[in-house]
């Protein structure tokens, strides 16, 4: 911009070094990137375009290859009508119990996970960090050490098998790092302002209702971007504790794909699990920052 | 003979204890010794109950410091009392409403029982040291346990409940049913390792203890490597950034199951790439991980990497974005070359998040489950197989518990040899913090 | 012979324009302090004749040679930072070492230039530590040896005592000055500290806005301040202004607004020009110039004055009044007796005083 009056005087810099935009910097990095970039969208792309295929055309052409005649017929058939067992019904089934199951979940863990979160960051009593300790531990440890006895547990609560029992254990496992990430997000909130509220005269409940969860607003959203994905995306909880009318989306998906009787569709496999994935999709797009906010709070601070 | 601070340790002590011994005689430890001790240790703290009552000598509700505190306990023990009462037969049939729930009636019936007694203690407690302790500088033992900071414990009774109720005592009671011959249901006959000795004579469980050591190192090294270059790439104020990280993050999104399916498809040998190789001219070209067995667990990486490889990039990208920026323009002053900064100060630099990212992977590679559910299912044959999914056969298809207990217990031990240390160097480095 | 020139420097973040066609040149071996408040542009600038912002426009020279393309590390400077930005994984030699490694010199010219870096700054007892393991004081130090190490011709310091406690930022701020009289190289000192930029400047660029609003030795931007921020910006207690009018009543007088029975006499104050009649200004006096007492009557200007508040500092106390409902403070010796309510005798010469235009706020 600003170089053009002094062109002649080459030996006289001036201003901004100039600087090529195909330099062998920007090549390679943004070569690499680019690279990688269409590594990482191949899957999506090969979904969407397999999904919009019928059979002849995937069996005549190759996956890359775009869709000659669009159709919408494998959505149709994987919505309503896709078998698993003997339930032809499609995932229509799976995603509403995902739904039931999802949102109560999210909404009993996060409030669970918020108080929590609060008593150990404002209200520390003695082994309130022990209990702290063993849950972040519990984080840690393979789930399948601790899932018959809970399987145990919910046949004697007589929900085993049943929605409320899924939602009970997805409370217990989101626990962990819901809290971790409450209670960090709480310390961060200076405690100038605890203290003021306990000079006028709030107790605990009254803090958390009127000072801590009004300016926090931001921490809740990215827990429920967490819990929902995390919900939703569960597979061995969804495996073990339903049966086939209760089964969440994810497990019902990989029983029609992987069924092995009758003919492979894969136009309809395709569409169905990219309908499975449209939730989390759908809320990772919408939320951006605040989804990686989500997944960094709990890694980095703890 | 007692002072009264060692009368109230003594107190709160047996209650607890009388918890443990009920809880652990209702998980299936089937020990008379369990059942006796239980009411012999509420027996003992009801008469340090009355020990303290008779040396303090004073009994006064009605202008009780702690009234609300006392009437609280009071109506809790009504609850339980009623939750108790509603595993009565007698009171079922009067409210057949309550019948439905009857399971969940009996299974809390020892513990409302357990409860009521206590908490009426605790009342009677709160009315004896409320009267007593009027003019004191510093409250007694009990009054700090169930009169200050109240509302914070019953708050945090979900967490107590979650790290002791299930992650202790579930892990513990797996680790105890590993030494039994638990087929279909859990037994509690001892058989010491036979089940250990199944478990590592298994050709299954090597496949799976191989495939997960390959699948691990090769995810572990993978993962930090490709990670902490695209973020580096990603900190060279990069235009678009925030595209290209939106598209290395998308995977991580997506379930495992969408992930398996999804990359099931790309390697499938009839339509995916192999074909499209072919169709390019070279017939001979194979590749098909999924139906090699020796080769099926890198197809299996390929796709965890491809889901998981964005997180470690976003958590690579926080580490980086916390380097003083000073230190950026300092090694510019000094004419250091970009790479041997990141190599000499900046790599040294990130140590613990490097240490966190590691035990976050190393934590997510043992669950590997739902990846090869999705895109294998153990197969071809059983060259596929992991750990978490011979525990999940183990207990669900096989109907041999024991077995899956054994195999869950050394998954246990495995994690808890990564983290043991890891927590070690954490506390270990916070003292100098 | 200039060590540094600056001509028709720009710089812009964005839309914004941080720097407005700046110039400034700097003497060899002259301490050169960058002032001002923060977000003013002494910390780019700074950053920009180390090369480690690149201009939109304008020209560097360095030594008499046109840096305005070179690499950081080609411009012959070492700088020094706030928060030390020292390498925290190696030794403090490795620190030292560390852009003489890189420069592939000797490995006995690098033993000798740490050696004397370190006699320099009295750090050879520290030479095998870790910068965690160094107080705040030592780090910095560290630093500055850093700077020492690579033989250059030019120091920049960017806020190097921000981040000490007082005590420290005393001590060390001797420390520098004696360095620059030991070794005569040429320093460019950022700070917002008016003292650390009184007592250790030959010169301080006072800045605003991207702006220089004045060069010149600490002594006559107290005395005569170019306009009313740099007035303001430099001095504790800051300087009184009083508004009102000049007059002419056969010599120019100053008439405040809101009344006062004094009319100060200006004939004796070097006015920059010819001041019209009724012109409105700013009269600036600071508080260390009023005295009171016995020699206020000996002033050009002496009244009284009514004692609103006091606040004892020490060797002086600093007294809070008004004159015709402007705000006045002046000093008094600890030992003079006050008390609220109770009146004072002050005086100060107008001479002494600065005058600036109401509008433009320049100096008259």
């Amino acid at each position: 911009m600003t170089n053009s009056q002094n062109n002649s005087s080459v030996v006289d810099p001036r201003g901004p070094k100039p600087r090529k935009i195909m330099s062998r910097r920007n090549i390679i990095l943004y070569g690499t990137l680019l690279v990688v970039a269409i590594y990482y969208l191949i899957p999506l792309y090969v979904m969407i375009v397999t999904s919009l295929k019928g059979m002849p055309e995937i069996r005549l052409g190759n996956i890359f290859s775009p869709p000659v005649e669009v159709t919408f017929e494998p959505w149709i058939k994987a919505w309503a009508q896709a078998c698993t067992g003997l339930n032809c019904d499609g995932l229509s089934r799976g995603f509403w119990n995902s739904v039931k199951i999802t949102i109560p979940s999210v909404f009993v863990s996060i409030a669970i996970a918020s108080i929590n979160g609060y008593a150990l960051a404002n209200w520390r009593f003695k082994g309130a960090n022990l209990f702290f300790t063993i849950l972040i531990f519990g984080a840690f440890i393979p789930y399948q050490i601790m899932i018959y006895p809970l399987v145990i547990l919910l046949r004697d609560l007589g929900i085993y098998t049943k929605l409320p029992g899924l939602i009970l254990i997805h409370s217990i496992f989101g626990m962990p790092i819901l809290t971790l990430l409450f209670r960090n997000y709480f310390t961060t909130i200076p405690e100038e302002l605890f203290k003021a509220a306990r000079v006028d005269g709030a107790k605990f409940w009254g803090i958390y209702f009127r000072v801590m969860m009004p300016m926090s607003l931001p921490i809740f959203v990215v827990a429920i971007i967490m819990q929902v994905t995390g919900i939703w995306n569960d597979f061995l909880f969804g495996v073990i504790y339903t049966k086939p009318d209760t089964y969440p989306m994810t497990v019902q998906l990989n029983n029609i794909v992987n069924s092995v009787q009758g003919v492979k569709e894969y136009n309809v496999n395709m569409a169905a699990t990219l309908l499975t994935g449209l939730v989390p999709l759908t809320v990772y797009f919408v939320s951006g920052k605040l989804f990686v906010k989500g997944i960094t709070a709990g890694a980095v601070k703890g | 003979m007692f002072n009264k601070v060692q009368l109230e340790r003594f107190f709160v002590g047996s209650v607890m204890l009388a918890f443990v011994s009920l809880v652990l005689s209702i998980v299936g430890i089937k020990s008379q010794l369990f059942q006796n001790i239980q009411y012999l240790l509420l027996f003992i703290s009801s008469v340090i109950v009355l020990l303290i009552g008779i040396q303090s000598k004073s009994i006064n509700f009605f202008s009780n410091r702690l009234q609300k505190q006392i009437l609280g306990w009071l109506i809790s023990a009504i609850c339980s009392a009623a939750i108790w009462a509603f595993a009565q037969k007698g009171i079922q049939s009067i409210f057949p409403a309550i019948m439905g729930y009857r399971k969940a009636w009996n299974t809390l019936e020892p513990f409302a029982l357990y409860a009521t007694v206590v908490f009426i203690m605790f009342a009677l407690m709160l009315i004896i040291i409320g009267a007593r302790d009027t003019k004191i500088d510093r409250p007694g033992y009990i009054e700090r346990f169930l009169v200050y900071n109240l509302s914070s414990k019953i708050a945090a009774m979900p967490m107590i409940f979650t790290s002791i109720g299930i992650f202790i005592i579930a892990t513990l009671w797996t680790i105890y049913h590993s030494f039994t011959n638990s087929r279909m249901l859990p037994k509690s006959d001892f058989i010491g390792l036979g089940q250990y000795e199944r478990l590592w004579s298994s050709d299954r469980w090597y496949m799976s203890i191989e495939n997960l050591a390959i699948y691990g190192v090769c995810s572990l090294i993978f993962s930090l490597f490709i990670g902490f270059m695209l973020a580096a790439l990603l900190d060279q104020k990069t235009r678009f950034e925030n595209t290209f990280r939106t598209i290395f993050l998308y995977p991580f999104a997506l379930s495992f199951i969408v992930t398996g399916l999804v990359w099931q498809w790309i390697l499938n040998p009839d339509y995916g790439v192999e074909k499209i190789i072919r169709s390019l001219g070279f017939d001979s070209f194979v590749f098909n991980p999924l139906y090699n067995a020796d080769i099926v667990i890198y197809g299996i990486l390929a796709a965890g990497l491809w889901q998981g490889t964005g997180f470690i990039m976003c958590l690579m990208l926080a580490g980086l974005r916390g380097v003083d920026q000073e230190i950026w323009k300092a090694t510019r002053i000094d004419g250091i070359p970009m790479w041997k900064t990141y190599i000499q100060v900046v790599i040294p630099m990130m140590r613990p998040v490097f240490v966190t990212t590691l035990v976050i992977i190393a934590a997510g590679i043992i669950k590997v489950y739902d990846l090869v559910v999705a895109q294998t299912s153990g197969g071809p044959g059983i060259s596929s197989e992991v750990p978490a999914k011979y525990v999940y056969d183990y207990m669900f298809s096989a109907q041999n518990l024991g077995q899956g207990f054994a195999a869950s217990t050394m998954m246990l031990v495995s994690v808890l040899i990564v983290l043991i240390p890891f927590a070690y160097l954490e506390f270990g480095r916070r003292k100098y913090d | 012979m200039n060590s540094i020139e600056i001509n028709n420097l720009s710089l812009n973040f964005g839309d914004v324009k941080v720097l407005k066609d700046l110039n400034l040149s700097v003497n060899k071996g002259e301490f050169l302090v960058l002032l001002g408040a923060s977000g003013c542009g002494k910390s780019t600038l700074l950053n920009c004749i180390a090369g480690l912002l690149e201009i939109n426009d304008g020209q560097i020279y360095i030594n008499n040679q046109n840096v305005t393309w070179f690499e950081p590390s080609e411009r012959g400077i070492g700088m020094v930072f706030q928060s030390y930005a020292l390498y925290p994984q190696m030794s403090v030699k490795g620190n030292l070492s560390f852009s003489l490694k890189n420069a592939k010199l000797s490995k006995d010219e690098i033993e000798k230039r740490v050696k004397h870096a370190s006699e320099i700054l009295q750090i050879e007892s520290l030479l095998d530590r870790k910068p965690a393991a160094l107080s705040g004081g030592q780090r910095q130090r560290v630093a500055i040896g850093r700077a020492l190490v690579r033989d250059v011709e030019v120091f920049l310091f960017d806020e190097p005592l921000s981040n000490l406690d007082a005590k420290l930022r005393t001590e060390l701020r001797v420390e520098i000055k004696r360095l620059h009289q030991k070794l005569d190289n040429t320093m460019i000192y950022v700070t917002h500290d008016q003292i650390e930029a009184m007592t250790l400047a030959d010169r301080i660029a006072i800045m605003r806005d991207g702006l220089i609003q004045q060069l010149d030795t600490p002594k006559i931007i107290y005395s005569n301040p170019v306009n009313k921020y740099v007035a303001g910006f430099i001095g504790s207690p800051g300087m009184n202004f009083l508004k009102g009018k000049i007059l002419q009543d056969g010599k120019p007088i100053f008439k405040l607004e809101g009344g006062w029975c004094e009319s100060p006499d200006l004939s004796n104050y070097k006015f920059q020009e010819t001041i019209k009649v009724e012109k409105e200004v700013w009269l600036g006096i600071r508080p260390e110039s009023v005295v009171v007492g016995g020699e206020a009557e000996n002033m050009p200007v002496n009244f009284n004055l009514e004692i609103e508040v006091f606040e004892p500092m020490g060797a002086d106390t600093l007294v809070w009044s008004q004159i015709g409902g402007q705000e006045f403070r002046f000093m008094v010796d600890v030992n003079t007796s006050i008390n609220v309510g109770g009146t004072l005798t002050v005086g100060f010469d107008p001479a002494h005083a600065s005058i600036f235009d109401l509008e433009s706020e320049e100096r008259l």
